[in-house]
This record gives structure tokens, C-alpha cells and sequence, in this order.
């Protein structure tokens, strides 16, 4: 990949970043949650966290433990558009997988998921598909969420419809 | 300005209490997540560009969420001295009317839910108006029914945004008298008299977790309140903010000043943008008005909030976690002691409790201790706010107070799932807790009784589950879940979860033994004792509830390859196959007819079924219920198709090749002779399958002909009885004996048949009638309904009344009212519940509508009364209304103490029947209190080894396919004991037929078949189904989505 593409965030912008956060609790999660957010492609590439630990003193070894170990973040570039399943006991009992699995298919994305990958993004960047836990909107199961905007009372049919009109480039 | 002290605290109410009490209406749309996922926020675009175009006076306000979550967007209107109203299921379309009512004053009661006259926010009070009779007051429907708010007492009713509404309902008030008027300890103390318990899950007396904080020396202390609520199907955290932020802060600040905490953070889960987005927001505000500050509540005490996102890791729910995800670490517990009261926080003593625990704290402070006490029970006082999900009707928070049943959670307030699904279960606490099973349900909701179940309360999410869902596959999701979200520092959790999923993931593909089974349970156990953490220590719960009492469903993933209720894809061919109690190939005959193949599309449903023509006309059709062409339109009637596929082989004569050649595939003598008393449906499959693997099977029957309930219960209008007669010949042409008139237990002993037989198939039935015992049963012209069938199936019925009356609303009831119109009676038929509960085929009920029979609905049989000559007159019922849903799923009946008169001159008696099974007894063999017959679930023996049991004889009044589904699985199990050989599916040799998928659905809507018409039916028993013609067969089987076709596992 360019190496323009990988260090997105300016410079400039993480120092203003750590200084806002300083050495509050919860700094190191806030700071890193926004630079990925201010990413084009919202991941977190090395050169980011090399210039973090640099800055904040932190050890890489540190922020890298982080960075794996919470789901938030990512060391992959994502796609364009972001679908989440959400797979919570609500969600579940009401049929999330069979949803999930059609989308993976539609995606491409089948044998990724089953060999246990939390997410897969297509070749061309437009998608990443993910799951999450649970949305906390259990009364309206199965509930996905396609570039952060909530839908609710999902079925296959209306979702693949909707998932279809944004592969043509239409909106959600 | 300012809330400096008390006084100003005092202004602020007066002033702000008028906004929510104006003197113009007030419209305000509830905006929590759920809500503005329903379209909310689309709602209130609509009414603010409507009140902007149209001028109309009104205030438009956003408020937090009320809990019926099913019934999102709820928008609340008070017009000036009346009630408040909820409006629900709010639309875009509804906007215009609601603007009409408010320019005009007047309430539409139409698209209105419920109302609210006044309001105790406990706080603080506000009366609306009085008024609007039609409308119920919001605690009178169900879903509120039993519901106290204390926790959620302003979620709804106030904008969370702006905190002088919280101030105006009373909020503020307690802490600010707690920081200048009380000590330290006397705080502690009234916390000590509420005995309030922590609603995290774990129930710990959050006084004792204040003092033994409040009693280390630091120079920095920390309290933190736990919002990362992670367990799947929990929310009611998100919900305590998003609609009542300034509950927590106030709540942090009284605990914190009670502990010397002068920093306190809020560890949201980053799940919740709203609710963040909402804290954020109060915080300044409370911040802005020096609630929170240097000088809190302008008392000298500081205290300020910060707010920390998590990052997605449900282990930072336990709180050594949290505390490093705080510190920027990765989250991965301690082991403890050291307590965060010791050494928490960057190592200062630091407090954490639940979001729920902390908005407790306020109204105890205000309302005191005490008062807190009368609501829920002696150890566990207060409410608790549960999140009702999953397949129930009502969903949504409900708050209760501690104490009440399951029971009244499901089916009264969730009013249960229909008549048409059983609930099985409700899952409670999350991936740490257990699912409790139906039968549990009396259970009383708190701490202890749910640990002595297995399960924990937890925060309090409750999924319910129905005859869908496989609790195999539950288990599964949930180690599958805890397996991902392990820290993965200690090696029980980590390396026992993956196992443990590896063999569930075996289980549920068919892939595992019983031992599995063993290793599973040592796992469990291994994982709940030895493992760091809670994450680890209950993420056992599941597989050991479900274990402890779904065993059997376990079992039958193992030992049967078979998933119940259609979740488990590989244990499956396809929906509609595996709920039809036969598995007969349905994919496969709806294509070989697709592909014109009529004779081998027969074979293959004779093959599956030895009663095609039969089943297809009385089937329940199970298959259709679970078919996923509904998701399209309607399901492929799939039974109508082999009712076709029969009666156009047997008109066309070709069914003797079919015949023969079954006949030719016989076994070699096995040297074994069968006994099978009873030759219903059940004993007829028995025998069929039997005869065919060679053995020597005698059928005996009490009555002159073979069919049971197919003979002498079903009239001809429904199963014409050549039909019966020419399939059941068949099986006669295959070497079955029969004796009939012949009684067991009477003219033959069981005894004689078990010894000289090598097995024996009970199928007795279960038909005789149960009486209803009220006064007056024993006069002429009062008749029980399955005998008096049974009596005109044998032409020997005592000939009926002018008006003909008939108690009960199942199959038995309906087809004695249609055979008694057909006879030229009037005819009423009278039920205890509604015309949705009644328990037959739904085809039956809309014939016999269509032929004018006069149902009465909610009428209870009280007594008969007589004509004085000894002769029945009447009958007197008891007026019933509906009450609370009970257990069947379907609302009860409870009198109304108004009775009526329902003249007759016979009355029968349909209210169900029973097993007759007195005569087992002479082997020693098992039965039940209702009678039926114990036997193995997997084997159908009972408990003498060569006898097996199957049919309503062991499961009570079913359907005939249930009864032939189990004879079926008998005739396996007797074969593999008498030879040893697994051989049963030798008598199912593959057909071929192609397996395109079609691209899109096909076929047009569903076709249904010709029915006689009324007029020319009512006047004699001619059949009143006619089936399908040639083309709709062909065009409905084309209708298939042959869901079967899966691609190779890998």
C-alpha cells in the first residue's frame, strides 16, 4: 500500500490528540479510539502507534497488547462500508446467524467467518463485515447495523435488498 | 444560574416544573436507541416541520425511553388538565392527526395506548388531569401490570438532556441535604437499612462495600460506576442513562461523599454512543450548575466525573478488568485480595458498582431506608429492572420488585408467545447464567432462588425461548461467546472454553458420543472452580443448566443425529422434513412430481408413510408451519400434494406396481414373532415397517375393523373410509394378521401375549372420554362426544335431538357438531375461551364455520338441567371473560359470575380424553398419574425390556402423525433388539431427482384445494375436501424452494 495511505493522521493532529487526553484515566483508549477514527480507512496502522508510544512514553509492546486485545481496533485497513451483525442472546434466538451467514455469502466472506475471523472485508474495500456482541437494542431483534445507523426488526430478505442498492453505489 | 444552595436548588423546581406541566399542550416523542431505531427521530422531524408549517401552539419536547420497547415510538401528549396521553407505534403517516388533536383540543382514543392521570417520581409528584375513560391507565394493561418504577420512575416523562427537569420532578434534593446535613456515616447507614444489594448480578450488600472503603486512609480515592454492560440481551443499563443521566451522577456524588472519593469516572461500553453522548451532556450541565465541582452542591465537598469509553471486550465488565482498561492496559483480571477497596484504581482504594445500583442510591436517600424495604422481599429488597426478550410478545424493561415469578414476567406481562409456539424456556444473567425451563416457572425472580436453580439473575436480561429454539444450540452460543471474549490469561477459562465448544460444535453436527457427553460435564466443572475470574467461574452455567435439564435433547443429538426444533443444519434435510413427525422426504416428492415422476414421487411418500392418502387429508401439517416459502407468501401446502399424489395413483390403478414391488423387497423370515395391540395409526405403521423386515406380526384390536381413531373418530366428510380401507389392505397384503374383537387385558391377558411373543407394540390410544362431572351428566340425551363418534362410525347411534349442543372446541367436539348437522340437527358448540384458543385444525374450524354452525365463545358448562321426566333440557353456562395468559400460552378463563340458559335436548361432552391403561399393569409395566406409559425416550421400551409403547398411548391426545412418527421409531428400535442389525434403512432405498435450487421463488401464489359446496355438503357426508387438480399439484410443488440443497461441508 502507498505509504501516504498509511499514515493518514497528520502528525500535528495526534499531538493535539495526546494533549487533549493527557494522563486522564482511560487516555490511552480514548486516544487511540480517535486517531483510528480519524483515519480515512478508521484503522490504526504501525506507524500511528510507533509515533504514540513515541510521544506518550508508552511502551509499543503495551499499546500493541491494547490494540489486540480490545475488538475495537483495527490493524487492517476497513472498507467503505461497515455492516455489524450483532449476535447477542436476543438477537440470536431470533435467527442473527442464518442473517449473517447470507451477508457473508453475498460478501464472499463464508470461510472467513467460519475459520473464526471477526471480521472480513472484501478485495475492493468497499465492505467489512463484523459482528458484535450485542447492541444493547435487544427488544427489536435481530438488529443490524450498516454505517452506524441502527436498523432494527432485520430480515434476510430486507437486508440483502438494502445490501444489494449500496453494492450498485446507491445509498443506505 | 446556578444551583449554589438549597434555595436556588428550590427556584429552579418551581420555574422548571411548569415546563412539564404547561399551561399548552405538550408533544413529546421518546427518543431512546430503540425508539429512534423504530423511527422516532423521523417522528419528530415530522411533528416539528408540522408545527412549524401550521403554527399550532405547543411545546414539542424529546423524552427518555418508558420500557415497551414492542411498541416503539411511543409520543405522550398533555393537553392542559388532562391526562397524559401515549400514543404508539407512531408513524410519519400518523403526524397530521396528532397535530389535528392538539390545535383541537380533543383526544382520538384510537391510536392510544395507555394514560397517565398523575405521576409519583417519588421524588416528587405531578398530577396531569383526569379523564378519558376509554383509555386504560398505563398500569392496567399487561405489560405494566405488577410494575413498580422506582429506578426507571422518570425514564419517559423527562428530557434527559436538561437538567433542570430533573430538577423539577425533586431530583438533586436528596444530595444536597446528604452533603450538608448528613455525615458521612449516617449516609452508610441509610444505605444499611435499605439493604440494598448490587443489581450487577452478583448481589453484594452495597453498604459493606461503602464502609470498607470509607475506612481507608488515602490521599486519593476513586469511586467508578460500571456501565460496560455487556451481556447479550441486557440494556436497561443503557437505558438508566440514556433517559435519566442525572440519576447516576447524583447517586456517584452521595456515594462518593459518604466514602471520600473525590474523582469518580463512568466506564461506558462504546456500544452506547447515545448514552455516552447523553452523560457527556449532563455532566457539563451538572457541571455548569456546580452540582459537580470543587465545591459540590456548594457544599466544601469536591467531587468531578470523567467519562471512559470501553473498547469492545466483555471481560472489562469484572472489575479488576475495567480498572485496567482504565490504566490503559489490556483489560485481564487480577486475582483479588488485594479489593479495589484496598488497592484499586492507579493503587488508591476505589469503589465500583452497577449503573443500577448507583441510580438506587438517590430516591433511598430521599424516600429513606425503610421505605425501600416494603417493596420486594426480606433479603432482597427494591426492584429490579429486567430486559423481557426474545419470543414473547410484550418486549421491553419491565421493573419489579424482587419476589416476582417467572411466571407473571412470561405470560402476564410478556403475555407469553400465542397458542401456536410453547415457551420451553427463559435464560437469565447473561452468558453467566442458566436456562431455567418452563416447568421452573412458579420460580420467584431474586438472588437465591435463581442460585439454587443453577442460573443467577445477573443484570437482569431474560431471553425466552420457545419449541424453536435448541438448547444445544444455546449452550453452544454462549461458550462460543465466553470462549471469544476470554481474557485468556488462566488456563481453565481459556483452554476449557475452546474444548468445550469443540464438543458442542461435535454435538450439534452429529459428530460426538455419550462420552463427549462426560468430558463436557468434567470441563464445566473444572472451569467453575478453578478459574480466575466470574467471566470464567459462571461461564460454565450454561452447558450445566441445559445439561441438568435438557439432558434428553442432548441425547438426542448424540445418540438420534436428530435437532427438534430445526436449528442444528447439519442433524436436518430440511425444516419442513424435520418437523413432520414422520420425516418423510418432502423436498424430495415435491420434485420428483416437479420433474412429472408420479409413480416414484408415491413411492417415495409410501415409502416415508404407509397411510398417504389418509395423513394427507387429517394431517395438522406440521411441515407447513415451519415451510419457508411463508417467508415469501404463504408455505407450499406440501400435505395436499401427497393426498394428490395417492388419490391419482389409486384412480389410476397404478398403485399394484408400487405395491408388488415393496411386497418382492421383503426380508427373509426372521423367526420373530411381533404382538401389536391396537390397530390405529400407530399400530398400522408399526406393522408395516415390521412385517416388511421379515418378522411375523399378529395386530389386535378390540373393535371389527382396523383405523382406530381414523375409522370410528374421523366421519366420512373428512376421510372417506375407502380411502382408509384400501391403504390399510395394503399392509394386510403384506402379511400382517389381524385379530379382531379382541379385547387385551380382557379376552387375552397381556401377560400371554408378552410371553408368547419375542416383542410386543402397545398403541392403545387414548380415547376414552373424560367427563366433565357437573350436576345433571347423568340424564338422558347427555352423551360423551368420542363415543358417541365411535358409536356412529358403527351405525349403532342413538338418534340425536332437534337442537344438539356441544361442549369443548377440539377436533372430537368439532366433528360430532358437523356429523350432528349433517343429521339435521341445530347445533351450538360451546367453549370455555375464545375463538383464537381453540385447539382444532384450523381447516376444521373454518368448514364448520362456513357450514353455520353457531359457536358460543367464553361459556363455561355449569349444570345441566333437566326436563323433569329424566330427559336433558338445557344447559346452564357460566359467562367467562379472558384473564391473564396462563402456561398454554393462551389467556385464561375466568368468571364472570353472570349465567345463561342454552336451551338442548342432547348435549355432548367433547372436553378431551384419556389413556386406558389399567391392563398393563399385569406385566409390571410403568405408567404415569394421567395414565399414559412411560417409556424411553429414545427406545419406546417401556419398562420390561421386549415391550415398547408408542402413539397417544404414551404421549396423551396428539395427532395421528405424532402417533405414526413414534410407531415408526418403535418399529427401528424393536428390530435392532430382536437382530442386533442396524437394517431399519434398508426399507428406504434412494430415489434419484434433481437438485436445482430455483433463482427466484416460483409457482405464484399458494393454490388451494376444491372444497364442496356448503350447500350441497351439509345434507350428507359426501367429502367436503376435494384436493388438488393435476396442474395445481404440479404448480404448487414448483413452489418449493428446495431449502434441502446444501452446499458440502468442507
Amino acid at each position: 500500500m502507498e505509504k501516504s495511505l498509511q499514515m493518514w493522521v497528520p502528525e500535528k493532529k495526534v499531538d493535539e490528540m495526546i494533549g487533549r487526553f493527557g494522563g486522564n484515566p482511560g487516555a490511552l483508549l480514548g486516544l487511540l479510539e480517535e486517531a483510528q477514527g480519524q483515519n480515512r480507512y478508521r484503522y490504526l496502522p504501525k506507524e500511528t502507534l510507533d509515533y504514540i508510544s513515541k510521544k506518550t512514553e508508552i511502551p509499543l509492546s503495551q499499546i500493541y497488547s491494547v490494540v489486540t486485545f480490545y475488538s475495537f481496533f483495527n490493524l487492517k485497513p476497513q472498507g467503505e462500508h461497515s455492516i455489524v451483525v450483532c449476535r447477542g442472546t436476543a438477537c440470536h434466538t431470533k435467527g442473527s446467524k442464518a442473517i449473517l451467514e447470507s451477508v457473508a455469502r453475498l460478501l464472499g466472506g463464508s470461510e472467513s467467518l467460519e475459520e473464526g475471523e471477526p471480521s472480513f472485508t472484501t478485495p475492493d474495500n468497499r465492505f467489512t463485515l463484523r459482528t458484535v456482541a450485542c447492541f444493547g437494542q435487544c427488544a427489536l431483534s435481530p438488529v443490524v447495523s450498516i454505517d452506524g445507523v441502527i436498523h432494527s426488526n432485520v430480515t434476510e430478505g430486507k437486508l440483502l435488498k438494502t445490501l444489494n442498492r449500496l453494492m450498485k453505489g446507491g445509498k443506505r | 444560574m446556578k444551583a449554589a444552595d438549597l434555595g436556588a436548588l428550590e427556584r429552579i423546581q418551581k420555574t422548571a416544573l411548569t415546563g412539564l406541566r404547561p399551561a399548552k399542550p405538550l408533544v413529546s416523542v421518546g427518543m431512546g436507541t430503540c425508539g429512534i431505531g423504530n423511527g422516532a427521530d423521523v417522528v419528530y422531524a415530522a411533528l416539528a416541520a408540522g408545527q412549524k408549517k401550521k403554527g399550532t401552539d405547543f411545546i414539542l419536547a424529546k423524552v427518555g425511553c418508558f420500557g415497551f420497547c414492542a411498541e416503539e415510538p411511543l409520543v405522550s401528549v398533555v393537553l392542559p388538565g388532562q391526562p397524559m396521553v401515549f400514543f404508539h407505534r407512531v408513524t410519519e403517516k400518523d403526524v397530521p392527526k396528532l397535530l389535528q388533536q392538539v390545535s383541537s383540543g380533543t383526544i382520538q382514543p384510537k391510536k392510544a395506548l395507555f394514560k397517565i392521570e398523575d405521576w409519583d417520581f417519588l421524588t416528587g409528584k405531578i398530577s396531569y388531569g383526569s379523564g378519558l375513560p376509554t383509555i386504560p391507565p398505563w398500569n392496567e394493561i399487561p405489560f405494566f401490570q405488577g410494575q413498580k418504577k422506582i429506578v426507571l420512575r422518570d425514564c419517559g416523562l423527562i428530557d434527559p438532556e436538561n437538567i433542570e427537569q430533573y430538577i423539577a420532578v425533586g431530583g438533586y434534593r436528596a444530595v444536597f441535604k446528604a452533603l450538608r446535613e448528613m455525615s458521612p456515616d449516617a449516609v452508610i447507614a441509610e444505605m444499611k437499612v435499605s439493604k440494598l444489594r448490587g443489581r450487577g448480578g452478583a448481589g453484594f450488600p452495597t453498604w459493606r462495600k461503602w464502609e470498607l472503603m470509607k475506612v481507608v486512609e488515602a490521599d486519593q480515592k476513586y469511586v467508578i460506576c460500571n456501565a460496560d454492560e455487556g451481556d447479550p440481551g441486557a440494556y436497561m443499563n443503557r437505558n438508566e442513562i440514556e433517559s435519566d443521566p442525572h440519576m447516576l451522577i447524583e447517586g456517584m456524588l452521595i456515594g462518593a461523599f459518604a466514602m471520600g472519593a473525590t474523582k469518580g469516572i463512568v466506564y461506558v461500553r462504546a456500544e452506547y454512543p447515545l448514552a455516552v453522548e447523553r452523560l457527556r451532556k449532563a455532566v457539563a450541565d451538572a457541571r455548569e450548575y456546580g452540582i459537580l465541582g470543587p465545591k459540590a452542591c456548594g457544599s466544601s465537598f469536591p467531587f468531578d466525573l470523567e467519562i471512559v469509553e470501553g473498547a469492545g471486550a466483555f471481560v472489562c465488565g469484572e472489575e479488576t478488568a475495567l480498572m485496567a482498561s482504565i490504566e490503559g492496559r489490556a483489560g485481564r483480571p487480577m486475582p483479588r485480595p488485594p479489593f479495589p477497596a484496598q488497592k484499586g484504581l492507579y493503587g488508591k482504594p476505589t469503589n465500583i458498582n452497577n449503573v443500577e445500583t448507583w441510580c438506587n442510591v438517590p430516591v433511598i436517600l430521599a424516600r429513606g431506608g425503610k421505605w425501600f424495604t416494603e417493596t420486594g422481599t426480606e433479603t432482597s429488597p427494591g426492584t429490579k429492572v429486567f430486559s423481557l426478550v426474545g419470543k414473547v410478545k410484550n418486549t421491553g424493561l419491565v421493573e419489579l420488585p424482587l419476589g416476582t415469578s417467572l411466571e407473571t414476567i412470561v405470560y402476564q406481562m410478556g403475555e407469553g408467545a400465542g397458542k401456536k409456539k410453547k415457551i420451553r424456556a427463559v435464560q437469565t444473567g447473561g452468558p453467566s447464567g442458566g436456562c431455567i425451563p418452563s416447568d421452573h416457572f412458579h420460580t420467584p425472580v431474586d438472588y437465591e432462588s435463581l442460585n439454587s436453580l443453577g442460573a443467577i439473575m445477573g443484570s437482569g436480561g431474560m431471553v425466552v425461548m420457545d419449541q424453536d429454539n435448541c438448547m444445544v444450540d444455546v449452550a453452544r452460543y454462549f461458550v462460543e461467546f465466553t470462549a471469544s471474549e476470554s481474557c485468556g490469561k488462566c488456563t481453565p477459562c481459556r483452554e476449557g472454553l475452546s474444548q468445550s465448544l469443540a464438543i458442542l460444535n461435535g454435538i450439534t453436527r452429529g459428530k460426538a458420543t455419550e462420552k463427549d457427553l462426560d468430558t463436557l460435564e468434567s470441563l464445566a466443572s473444572v472451569i467453575k472452580n478453578s478459574s480466575l475470574c466470574a467471566l470464567g467461574q459462571t461461564s460454565a452455567n450454561p452447558v450445566q443448566t441445559t445439561l441438568k435439564y435438557f439432558r434428553d435433547e442432548y441425547l438426542a443429538h448424540i445418540k438420534e443425529n436428530r435437532c427438534q426444533a430445526g436449528v442444528c443444519q447439519d442433524l436436518f434435510l430440511e425444516l419442513c422434513e424435520n418437523s413432520c413427525p414422520m420425516h418423510m422426504n418432502i423436498p424430495g416428492y415435491l420434485q420428483l412430481l416437479k420433474e412429472g415422476r408420479l409413480e416414484d414421487a408415491f413411492e417415495s411418500t409410501l415409502r416415508d408413510n404407509p397411510l398417504p392418502g389418509t395423513i394427507g387429508r387429517i394431517c395438522h401439517f406440521h411441515c407447513q408451519m415451519r415451510c419457508r416459502r411463508e417467508t415469501v407468501d404463504a408455505p407450499v401446502s406440501q400435505g395436499e400434494i401427497h393426498r394428490y399424489l395417492a388419490d391419482t395413483m389409486y384412480k389410476m390403478g397404478k398403485e399394484k406396481q408400487i405395491y408388488d414391488k415393496i411386497i418382492k423387497e421383503k426380508h427373509d423370515p426372521t423367526g420373530k414373532s411381533i404382538a401389536i395391540v391396537g390397530g390405529g395409526p400407530a399400530g398400522l405403521t408399526a406393522a408395516y415397517y415390521l412385517v416388511r423386515l421379515g418378522h411375523k406380526v399378529t395386530v389386535y384390536d378390540n373393535h371389527a375393523k382396523c383405523g382406530g381413531i381414523t375409522r370410528y373418530g374421523i366421519p366420512n366428510y373428512r376421510l372417506p373410509s375407502e380411502v382408509l380401507e384400501k391403504e390399510a389392505d395394503f399392509i394386510r397384503k403384506l402379511g400382517v394378521k389381524f385379530v379382531f374383537n379382541t379385547t387385551i387385558g380382557k379376552d387375552l391377558s397381556l401377560s400371554v401375549l408378552a410371553k408368547d411373543n419375542d416383542a410386543v407394540f402397545l398403541a392403545v390410544g387414548a380415547q376414552k372420554d373424560i367427563p366433565l362431572s357437573i350436576p345433571g351428566d347423568s340424564l338422558k340425551g347427555v352423551y360423551l362426544g368420542y363415543e358417541l363418534l365411535e358409536l356412529f362410525a358403527k351405525k349403532k347411534m342413538p338418534p340425536l335431538g332437534e337442537n344438539v349442543a356441544i361442549v369443548g372446541a377440539g377436533n372430537v367436539a368439532i366433528d360430532m357438531a358437523r356429523t350432528a348437522l349433517r343429521l339435521g340437527a341445530n347445533v351450538t358448540v360451546v367453549y370455555r375461551r375464545d375463538k383464537a384458543s381453540m385447539p382444532a385444525n384450523e381447516s376444521e374450524i373454518e368448514d364448520a364455520e362456513a357450514e353455520a354452525i353457531r359457536f358460543v365463545f367464553m361459556a363455561s358448562p355449569n349444570k345441566v338441567i333437566g326436563d323433569g321426566n329424566g330427559r336433558v333440557h338445557a344447559l346452564e353456562i357460566m359467562k367467562m371473560k379472558l384473564g391473564p395468559t396462563d402456561a398454554s400460552g393462551r389467556r385464561k378463563p375466568v368468571a364472570t359470575g353472570e349465567t345463561d340458559i342454552i336451551a338442548c335436548d342432547s348435549l355432548v361432552i367433547a372436553t378431551g380424553e384419556r389413556v386406558e391403561s389399567g391392563f398393563v399393569k399385569d406385566v409390571g409395566i410403568k405408567t404415569r398419574g394421567n395414565g399414559t406409559i412411560e417409556v424411553n425416550p429414545f427406545t419406546l421400551q417401556t419398562s420390561v425390556d421386549h415391550v415398547f409403547a408408542g402413539g397417544d398411548a404414551v404421549s396423551g391426545p396428539a395427532t395421528a402423525a405424532e402417533a405414526m412418527g413414534q410407531a415408526k421409531k418403535a418399529a427401528e428400535a424393536i428390530d435392532y433388539y430382536l437382530t442386533g442389525e442396524r437394517r431399519f434403512h434398508s426399507l428406504f432405498p434412494k430415489i434419484a431427482y434433481g437438485n436445482q435450487v430455483p433463482a427466484q421463488p416460483e409457482g405464484g401464489p399458494r393454490n388451494y384445494g376444491r372444497k364442496t359446496a356448503v350447500k350441497d355438503r351439509i345434507k350428507s357426508f359426501v367429502e367436503v375436501a376435494q384436493g388438488f387438480t393435476g396442474e395445481q399439484a404440479h404448480r404448487e410443488a414448483s413452489r418449493c424452494l428446495r431449502c434441502d440443497v446444501k452446499e458440502e461441508r468442507k
